[in-house]
C-alpha cells in the first residue's frame, strides 16, 4: 500500500481550546510523525473560510486522511466529512479528535495536562487515520408516507402540514376522539376562538384530505425496519395491523400534574382543586360561581404546584401555567359577578406578549403575593373554608391570610407516564423525563434515532402556539428526509467474518437493534447482520468469544492503534 | 447613475440572513427550491453569530451559528446576496411576487479578496466598530469581524476619505472604487420575512446615565466582551481599563415599561443576563455580579435549572426596580433601588453595570411592502391566525419566521423557521 497523507488541522474555537490547550505545541507534536503531510492551526476550523483552505490543501497536498482536532464530533463530524467529500475524498477517510470537551474544557485548571491529552488524542487520531478505509453508503427506498403518533394540536397539525406535502399521513390516538388537551378546553389565552372549535377547524381540514388516515382508539405496539421504511404494529380495539412508514412523528403531549395527597390541603382540605378542574368549573357555570353548592367570591391561585420542585424530576418550570391561571382568572372575573382573585406566586412568568394579560389582570383588581423560595404558602380549614397563609415578599415579609371559597392549585405539566413509546422507539429523555432532541438550541425536533421526529408537549412544556411551530417544523424535517424517496444510510456497522463464526448465538442477545439473526449456510448456522437495522454501536464486538465480529470504521486494527497512541 | 435592471426569479425570497431566516432557506432548499437570501449586513449570521455561549447549554455561539453559516452558503439551491435590501413586494397573483432588490457595491471583488487585512493595516480612518458595539474603533476598510461570511473586506464609504491607500495595497487588485449600485427585478413564488428584532436603546432612559457613565454598557457590549472573538481578550471597564470586580445587570432596561413605549416582556434577557453571570463567575473568579430583577422568567427547557446553577454559583439576586444611576468621581456607579425582599430603598455600589436591554420589534418589516402588510399593536408582524398557523402573515403567500413576529430565544426562533417553511413549502406545493 502507498504511504498514506495525512493533514492535521488543531482549532483555536476562539479561545474555548486556545485559552488552555497549547495548540502550536499541539501542531508541532504531530508535524513531524510518520505520514503527516501538513500541520496546521487554524482560529475556527469550522468557518467557512478555513473549510475553504482545507478543500484546497487536500487537492494541493494530494491529502487521503483528514483529521481536525477540534470540539465534540457531535458538533461538527457531519461538517469536516462534507469538507473531505467537497473535495473529492471518501468522506469516511476523515477521523475526529475531540480536544475541547476531552480536554480543554475537561482541565481548564491544568494548561500543560490539557496540552499534554490534547497531543495523546490527536496522535490515536493519527494512528486511527492511517487505517481508514473508504466507505460508500449504502441507498435504501424511502415511503413517502409518515406516522403521526398522538393526534392532539401538535398531531393534527403536523398531519395536516405533511398531507398538504403529497404525503400519505396516518394518524394514530389512542383516545376515542382527536383534540388532545385542547379539545376539552374553552377559553384560550391570546385569541377568542376557544379550544374546541379551533380542534373543530381543524379536524375539519383533516377529514378532508384523502391522504390522511386517521386511526383513533389505536395504539402502537411493534416496531421494526429503520428510517425510510419502518413498519409499525398497530392495534385498534382488539382488532391488529400492520402499516408500512418512511418516517414516524411523535406528538404524545403532557399530562397535567396531580397533586399528591396534602399537598397544599388538595385532597384533605375541602374546596381545593386544580387548575384544568377550575377551567372546566367557570367554562360551565352560568352567571353566578358556585362550587359544591356555596356561591364562590374568594378565588386563591397556588402557584408552581408540582412544577420548581427543589428535587426529584419536577425541578423545572411549566411555562404555560402563569398565563393560564392569570388568563382563567381573568375570565372567571369577567364572566361572574363579585369574583376577588388572590394569586400566591413564586414570580409571574407571564412572558412575552402575554405579559398584557398580566397588566389586565392586576387593572382588575387581581391581588398577588409572592412567596420565599423556602417558605411557600400553607393551606389549612377554618370555619370550614380553606385558608391561605404566606409570608409575602412583595409586603417585606407580611403573614398574610386569605380565607377562601376555593383554592386552585395551578398544577403544571408533566410528561406521559406511560412509556410505551419512548421504549419503542428508542427515544432518549432528559433529566426532567421528556423526550430529548438532538440539539436544544438548533435541532429542537429532531432525535437521535434516525426518522424519528418529536413535537408538541412530549418533548417539553409549551403553550398551543409553541407547539404548532414545533409541530410543523418537525413535519418540515420528516417530509425532507423522505421526499426524494431515496435515503443513505450509514456504511459504518458490524461485519461478521464468516470462517470465524461459530454459530454460538451470544451476539444476538448483545443487539439492542434486533439486527443479528442466524442463518444457514451449507452445514453450519452463522450470525448474519441486517445492515438496515444495525446502528453500529458495537455491542456485539465485545461479546464474541472467537473475535468474529468487526466494526467497520472502528476495527480491531484502529482501535488497538490508537490505544497504543494514547498509553 | 449608471443602472443596469436586470431580471432574476426564485421559487422563495427569504428577508433576513439570521439564525431564523438561515433555518427557514435551509428548509426550503433542502426540499429542492430555489431560495435567494436577502441580507441588508455584509455578513450573514444576524445576531446569533456575534453571541458569546447560548443558555442553557452553554455551547459556544460561534461554533454552532458557523456551520449554519457555511451550510446555507454552500447549498446549491440558495443564492445569498449580503448588502442588499428588497422593496416594493408586490403580490400579483397566487403564488407570484414582484419586487425590486437593491444591492448596495461592497467596492471589494469578494470572490478575489483573501481577507489578508493589509487594507485594513494601511487605512487612516477609524471609527466606531458597529459589531463590538462600538466597544473598539475599525478601519474604513475593514473585515466585518472574523467569523463574518462571506469573509471579505468591506469598504465603508460613509466615512472613506478616498485615499486610495488600500487600493495600492491590496495583492490581489480585488478593491474596485468604479463599482456602482445594482437593481433587480425579482420574481418569486412565496416570501419568508426573518427581519428579526432591534435592541432596546437605553438613551431613552436617561436616568440610567448609559452615554454619560461610560461603565455602564448594554448588555449587548458585555456579550461582546465574553465572546471568544471579543475585543480585549478580559473584561474590563471602558473608564480606565480596570477589570471590575462589583458587577451589577440592570433587567427589564425597556421591557415591562409603559413609560417607554413598551409594556411586554422581552422573553430572552434574564436567560442571556443570568448566562452572562456565569460566565463572568467563570472568567472573574473574584468578581461579585448582581442581578437586579422583578421577577426571573427562567421558563424555557433547562431553564429553571440553569437559574438554579447560577443562584448556586453565587450570583446575588435582587429583586428590586433600579430608580436611578448616578457616577462618581472614581467611575463607580451608585444604583439607588427598592429592595422589595426589605421593603427598604438602598443605594450599592458597583463598578460596572450592564443594562439588559429588551428585543423591539423591526418597524422595517411594513416599509418593503407595495400591498399593506399588516403590524400588531406593539408594531410586530400581525400573525392573523396564531393558533392554528402562526406564521401566516396578512398577505396569503408571504409567511413570517422568528423575532420580526415576537421576541423569542433562539430554539423558539428555529421553530418558528421551521413553521414558516413548512407553510411556504406548502404554499409552493399547492400551485
Amino acid at each position: 500500500m502507498d504511504k498514506r497523507r495525512i493533514g492535521v488541522y488543531v482549532c483555536h474555537c476562539g479561545g474555548n481550546i486556545s485559552d488552555y490547550v497549547d495548540v502550536e505545541k499541539v501542531r508541532q507534536s504531530v508535524e513531524n510523525d510518520d505520514n503527516i503531510v501538513l500541520a496546521k492551526t487554524t482560529m475556527f476550523a469550522c468557518s467557512d473560510m478555513n473549510q475553504k483552505e482545507m478543500v484546497e490543501d487536500i487537492k494541493n497536498h494530494n491529502l487521503d486522511g483528514v483529521i481536525v482536532a477540534s470540539c465534540s464530533p457531535k458538533l461538527h463530524l457531519v461538517t469536516f466529512r462534507n469538507v473531505t467529500q467537497r473535495a473529492d475524498l471518501n468522506k469516511y477517510t476523515y477521523v475526529h479528535s475531540n480536544i475541547r470537551e476531552q480536554a480543554s474544557w475537561a482541565h481548564s485548571d491544568n494548561k500543560e495536562g490539557a496540552t499534554e491529552k490534547a497531543i495523546h488524542l490527536v496522535k490515536s487520531a493519527i494512528a486511527k487515520a492511517r487505517h481508514v478505509e473508504p466507505l460508500e453508503p449504502s441507498k435504501i427506498k424511502a415511503e413517502k408516507s409518515v406516522a403521526v403518533i398522538g393526534a392532539g394540536i401538535a398531531g393534527l397539525k403536523a398531519a395536516l402540514s405533511l398531507s398538504e406535502k403529497d404525503t400519505h399521513v396516518f394518524l394514530i390516538e389512542k383516545e376515542a376522539t382527536v383534540g388532545g388537551w385542547v379539545a376539552k378546553w374553552k377559553d384560550l389565552f391570546m385569541t377568542d376562538e376557544t379550544g374546541d372549535a379551533l380542534i373543530k377547524r381543524l379536524y375539519e381540514e383533516v377529514k378532508r384530505k384523502q391522504n390522511i388516515t386517521v386511526f383513533t382508539n389505536s395504539e402502537v405496539f411493534a416496531n421494526t425496519g429503520s428510517i425510510g421504511n419502518i413498519t409499525l404494529k398497530v392495534k385498534q380495539k382488539g382488532e391488529l395491523f400492520d402499516i408500512t412508514v418512511g418516517s414516524v412523528l411523535v406528538a404524545t403531549g403532557f399530562e397535567p400534574y396531580k397533586p399528591k395527597e396534602d399537598e397544599f390541603g388538595f385532597s384533605t382540605v375541602p374546596n381545593v382543586i386544580t387548575l384544568p378542574e377550575f377551567k372546566q368549573l367557570i367554562d360551565h357555570e352560568k352567571d353566578v360561581l358556585t362550587y359544591n353548592g356555596q356561591k364562590v367570591k374568594n378565588v386563591s391561585f397556588i402557584y408552581c404546584v408540582g412544577s420548581r420542585q427543589p428535587e426529584g424530576e419536577n425541578t423545572y418550570c411549566s411555562r404555560y401555567c402563569c398565563t393560564a391561571t392569570i388568563h382563567a382568572a381573568n375570565e372567571a372575573r369577567k364572566k361572574f359577578k363579585g369574583i376577588q382573585n388572590f394569586h400566591f406566586t413564586r414570580g409571574v412568568r407571564s412572558y412575552g406578549k402575554q405579559e398584557l394579560l398580566y397588566a389586565e389582570s392586576l387593572q382588575g383588581g387581581d391581588i398577588y403575593f409572592q412567596s420565599y423560595e423556602d417558605d411557600l404558602p400553607k393551606v389549612f380549614v377554618r370555619n370550614n373554608k380553606p385558608v391561605v397563609r404566606i409570608n409575602d415578599i412583595l409586603t417585606g415579609g407580611r403573614e398574610l391570610e386569605v380565607e377562601s371559597d376555593l383554592v386552585v392549585l395551578v398544577t403544571g405539566m408533566i410528561p406521559r407516564s406511560n412509556n410505551t413509546i419512548s421504549s419503542l422507539f428508542k427515544i432518549p429523555k432528559g433529566r426532567d423525563k421528556f423526550f430529548s432532541e438532538i440539539h436544544m438550541k438548533l435541532r429542537p425536533v429532531e432525535t437521535v434515532i434516525d426518522g424519528v421526529t418529536i413535537a408538541g408537549a412530549c418533548q417539553g412544556p409549551k403553550t398551543i402556539i409553541e407547539s404548532v411551530n414545533s409541530a410543523l417544523s418537525a413535519a418540515t424535517k420528516a417530509y425532507s428526509n423522505i421526499s426524494k424517496g431515496v435515503l443513505e444510510t450509514d456504511p459504518q456497522i458490524a461485519k461478521i467474518e464468516t470462517k470465524d463464526c461459530t454459530g454460538c448465538e451470544d451476539c444476538i442477545p448483545a443487539c439492542p437493534f434486533d439486527a443479528i439473526s442466524m442463518k444457514q449456510i451449507d452445514d453450519k448456522a452463522i450470525a448474519i447482520i441486517n445492515a438496515s437495522l444495525c446502528k453500529g454501536c458495537g455491542m456485539c464486538t465485545p461479546v464474541c468469544p472467537t473475535d468474529a465480529i468487526d466494526l467497520i470504521a472502528h476495527s480491531n486494527i484502529e482501535i488497538m492503534g490508537m490505544i497504543d497512541a494514547l498509553a | 447613475m449608471n443602472q443596469i435592471r436586470k431580471n432574476i426569479s426564485y421559487d422563495a425570497l427569504v428577508i433576513g440572513a439570521g439564525i431564523a431566516g438561515g433555518e427557514a432557506a435551509l428548509n426550503l432548499a433542502n426540499t429542492g427550491y430555489k431560495v435567494l437570501l436577502i441580507e441588508k449586513d455584509d455578513s450573514v449570521g444576524g445576531k446569533m453569530i456575534l453571541l458569546s455561549k447560548v443558555f442553557p447549554t452553554l455551547d459556544c455561539a460561534a461554533c454552532i451559528t458557523t456551520p449554519k453559516v457555511s451550510e446555507i452558503g454552500r447549498h446549491p439551491n440558495i443564492t445569498i446576496f449580503t448588502g442588499s435590501t428588497v422593496s416594493s413586494i408586490k403580490k400579483i397573483s397566487d403564488n407570484e411576487f414582484t419586487a425590486t432588490v437593491h444591492k448596495k457595491p461592497r467596492y471589494v471583488h469578494v470572490a478575489d479578496c483573501t481577507a489578508c487585512q493589509k487594507c485594513e493595516e494601511v487605512c487612516p480612518v477609524s471609527v466606531n466598530d458597529q459589531y463590538q458595539y462600538n466597544l473598539v474603533g475599525r478601519k474604513a476598510a475593514y473585515i466585518p469581524f472574523s467569523i463574518c461570511d462571506p469573509k471579505a473586506a468591506v469598504i465603508d464609504i460613509e466615512n472613506c476619505t478616498l485615499c486610495g491607500a488600500c487600493e495600492r495595497v491590496c495583492p490581489t487588485n480585488c478593491i474596485d472604487f468604479t463599482m456602482e449600485d445594482e437593481e433587480f427585478d425579482l420574481h418569486v413564488k412565496t416570501v419568508v420575512l426573518a427581519t428579526g428584532f432591534n435592541l432596546f436603546d437605553p438613551l431613552k432612559i436617561p436616568r440610567y446615565g448609559f452615554g454619560e457613565y461610560k461603565n455602564v454598557l448594554t448588555s449587548m457590549q458585555m456579550e461582546r466582551q465574553i465572546a471568544p472573538t471579543r475585543p480585549f481578550h478580559t473584561i474590563l471597564r471602558p473608564t480606565d481599563g480596570k477589570v471590575p470586580d462589583r458587577i451589577a445587570y440592570v433587567l427589564c432596561t425597556g421591557s415591562r415599561d409603559v413609560s417607554v413605549g413598551n409594556p411586554i416582556c422581552s422573553q430572552i434577557c434574564c436567560m442571556y443576563s443570568i448566562k452572562q453571570a456565569q460566565l463572568l463567575m467563570g472568567a472573574l473568579p473574584m468578581a461579585d455580579v448582581t442581578i437586579y430583577y422583578l421577577n426571573i422568567r427562567s421558563f424555557g427547557k433547562g431553564f429553571e435549572e440553569f437559574y438554579e446553577q447560577a443562584k448556586g454559583m453565587g450570583v446575588n439576586f435582587i429583586k428590586g426596580k433600579i430608580g436611578k444611576i448616578t457616577e462618581k468621581e472614581n467611575g463607580n456607579l451608585l444604583l439607588r433601588y427598592e429592595d422589595i425582599n426589605e421593603g427598604k430603598l438602598k443605594v450599592a455600589e458597583h463598578d460596572m453595570v450592564v443594562l439588559s436591554v429588551g428585543a423591539l420589534p423591526n418597524p422595517e418589516a411594513k416599509t418593503l411592502f407595495a400591498d399593506d402588510l399588516k403590524l400588531d399593536s406593539f408594531n410586530f408582524v400581525d400573525q392573523p391566525d396564531l393558533m392554528a398557523s402562526p406564521a401566516k402573515t396578512s398577505i396569503d403567500g408571504v409567511f413570517v419566521a422568528g423575532t420580526a413576529s415576537a421576541p423569542m430565544d433562539i430554539p423558539d426562533a428555529i421553530l418558528s423557521a421551521g413553521s414558516a417553511s413548512s407553510e411556504a413549502i406548502s404554499y409552493l406545493m399547492k400551485q
